[in-house]
């Protein structure tokens, strides 16, 4: 089999996840939730075995082009979810994570459709391995970081409104949903930290990629004051919220373009 | 002492009493059964009712009998009888109980343990009230297979009621409105600090609500320091002097405010100030007085959620409306346990009748 029936099937699970998500925050079932979980559990095996497949043929980690890079971006958005989902009882949060999955498989698979397999991928080592792998599982983390923000901001605005909704039922108390935001964001900051110093050590040739250094930066900044502001408690929880899930949406709106953009991180294609 | 007979094979079960929609209190009351006569009644009840199994279920709301019998109507009749009987009243009941057979009695004891016949829509405390009423009946010899089935089935049949519909989602009064709102903003109630201002009747009830919950302490505030001492010890709380009660407040997690006071007690400025001094935690402000404690701008702080007596029972209203759109599903999914009693009531009656009257249970 091809392996991107794989990265479509799964993406098909997730959607059929985003669906019943949808109608497990309004059935008001408990069951409902965990049916939410194990889809996307399921779509998750197809991912899983999308990546290994084409790690396999490339013989490196599947990063090597934005239609890869944008299927473990997901991949790790999703792992973070199944950790945290069961770990803090906030299965709830794949109402939220898979249909933001669903979109950017859907845009690697439609928009990325072009770019195949690489036809040379320079060896670098394992710091280029490790430098990628963590610097995208940092976002996945933030990601969800910014999902649970999601539902903190829903629930904050429906307790400060008086209008108590089905959604209101369904969704964890805010108080939870702080203190998993905010350890979840910590947690995603040290990765994507840990990442992004390692790829200063990669050895190259040729002239930095300042594209991705700038963005870079920029994302680790923005993060990192966030970070110092609620370590020293002088950001509201609402604050907080809406500056993680800003954040993210900077990032997804440019990881594409900034990817498209940085040189030394394309490698030539077949085709 | 039971004794198989053939007149028992084809037992119908029954009920019938008198409930809060067609009885007000005032009748109720005379005839209510109190735990220590449940024993003497059911005897008394099944001689005179003709009853082979008896159930009396004794409540605020409701006093019902069911039971089994080849004699219903007989047994109707003599309800009322049975009632100014043994209360030794004057009132003739007659016209005011109701009576149901068969598949009617099971359908009407599924809802009742399902809380929809109940006065506030998905109350479960009917359910155990059912199951003690039961088990007094039972521990008395007085129920046997039509009785035990039926009760034990509708266990079961509330159980799946309460786990498919919203029937008892969202609470419908001022203080576990209350808890419900502390629940969503705090979770764990067993953290969290409440301070009491005013000692009105309504914040005493909330927090109390609050304590039932496992709240971690309660300060109250009231400008006699008596009525707060006095409050404070019922609470199993500390009173604080009314001059005080600003400075405590930055330590407290609830707020519930019911002063008298013509002003409000507590501006958006002030609360502003008391923010800084606080840790960066929610601040949940409950204000039952009327007019306002508590400066509606408050509301616009972060981290502060603020609920007027208005807004808990306008929500508490919505939940009591929610449930009564849920009546008409939980009665669909009775239908089918009704159907698999009926069935199986069905089938004793069909098996005792080929056995020639064998197996049924009858009082002796």
């Amino acid at each position: 089999m091809h392996d991107r029936l794989w990265l479509f099937l799964a993406t098909l699970g997730y959607l059929a996840s985003a669906g019943w998500g949808l109608y497990a925050l309004g059935s008001r079932r408990e069951l409902a939730n965990r049916g939410t979980f194990f889809l996307i559990a399921g779509a998750f095996v197809f991912h899983t075995v999308f990546l290994h497949q084409r790690g396999e043929a490339i013989q490196h980690c599947p990063i090597t082009n934005l239609f890869e890079t944008l299927a473990f971006f997901s991949w790790s958005l999703v792992l973070t979810y199944l950790v945290v989902g069961p770990t803090y009882r906030m299965s709830i949060l794949g109402a939220f994570t898979a249909p933001i999955v669903f979109l950017i498989n859907f845009f690697a698979l439609a928009a990325a459709s072009q770019i195949d397999l690489p036809s040379s991928v320079p060896h670098l080592g394992w710091q280029l391995e490790l430098h990628a792998t963590l610097a995208l599982m940092g976002l996945g983390v933030l990601g969800v970081a910014a999902l649970a923000g999601v539902a903190y901001l829903i629930q904050e605005r429906q307790l400060k409104r008086h209008v108590l909704t089905t959604w209101f039922y369904s969704l964890p108390n805010v108080g939870r949903l702080e203190r998993v935001q905010q350890l979840v964001l910590f947690w995603g900051f040290a990765i994507f930290s840990a990442g992004s110093v390692l790829g200063f050590f990669i050895p190259h040739h040729g002239p930095d990629d300042w594209v991705k250094i700038v963005w870079s930066a920029a994302v680790w900044a923005l993060y990192a004051a966030l970070v110092i502001v609620l370590a020293l408690g002088r950001l509201s929880h609402k604050k907080t919220a809406l500056i993680s899930v800003a954040g993210y949406v900077f990032i997804l709106l440019t990881f594409w373009g900034i990817n498209s953009l940085s040189e030394a991180h394309v490698f030539p294609h077949e085709g | 002492m039971f004794s198989p007979t053939k007149a028992d094979m084809s037992a119908h079960v029954i009920c019938g009493g008198l409930t809060f929609e067609g009885v007000p209190v005032e009748l109720r009351e005379k005839v209510a059964f109190r735990e220590a006569q449940l024993p003497d009644a059911l005897v008394q009840m099944k001689t005179m009712l003709n009853l082979s199994e008896a159930v009396l279920v004794s409540t605020c709301n409701r006093v019902e009998y069911f039971g089994a019998t080849t004699q219903p109507d007989y047994a109707a009749a003599a309800w009322p009888d049975f009632l100014r009987r043994f209360h030794a009243v004057s009132e003739d009941f007659s016209h005011l109980s109701f009576q149901m057979c068969g598949p009617s009695c099971v359908e009407h004891l599924y809802a009742v343990a399902s809380g929809l016949k109940s006065m506030v829509i998905g109350e479960t405390e009917v359910l155990g009230q059912l199951k003690d009423a039961y088990q007094v009946a039972q521990s008395h010899g007085q129920t046997g297979k039509w009785l035990n089935r039926l009760f034990q089935s509708s266990f079961a049949a509330a159980k799946s009621v309460r786990t498919n519909t919203a029937i008892t989602r969202g609470h419908v009064s001022v203080g576990s409105v209350s808890v419900e709102l502390a629940e969503k903003i705090f979770g764990d109630l067993r953290k969290c600090r409440v301070m009491v201002i005013g000692a009105g009747d309504t914040s005493e009830k909330t927090a109390r609500s609050l304590l039932g919950h496992g709240v971690h302490s309660i300060l109250v505030a009231n400008r006699t320091y008596e009525r707060a001492a006095a409050l404070a010890v019922a609470l199993r709380g500390e009173a604080v002097h009314w001059e005080e009660w600003e400075d405590h407040a930055t330590n407290v997690d609830i707020m519930i405010s019911s002063t008298s006071a013509p002003h409000y007690v507590l501006t958006q400025d002030k609360l502003a100030l008391l923010l800084k001094r606080r840790e960066r935690r929610p601040l949940f402000l409950i204000d039952l007085a009327v007019p306002r404690d508590f400066e509606p701008s408050i509301n616009l702080l972060d981290d502060v959620f603020l609920y007027d007596i208005d807004d808990l029972q306008s929500i508490a209203q919505t939940h009591l409306r929610e449930r009564q759109t849920e009546i008409t599903r939980s009665m669909e999914i009775l239908k089918p346990h009704v159907e698999r009693y009926m069935e199986w009531a069905g089938r004793q009656t069909s098996e005792s009748d080929s056995s020639g009257g064998s197996r049924g249970p009858v009082s002796a």
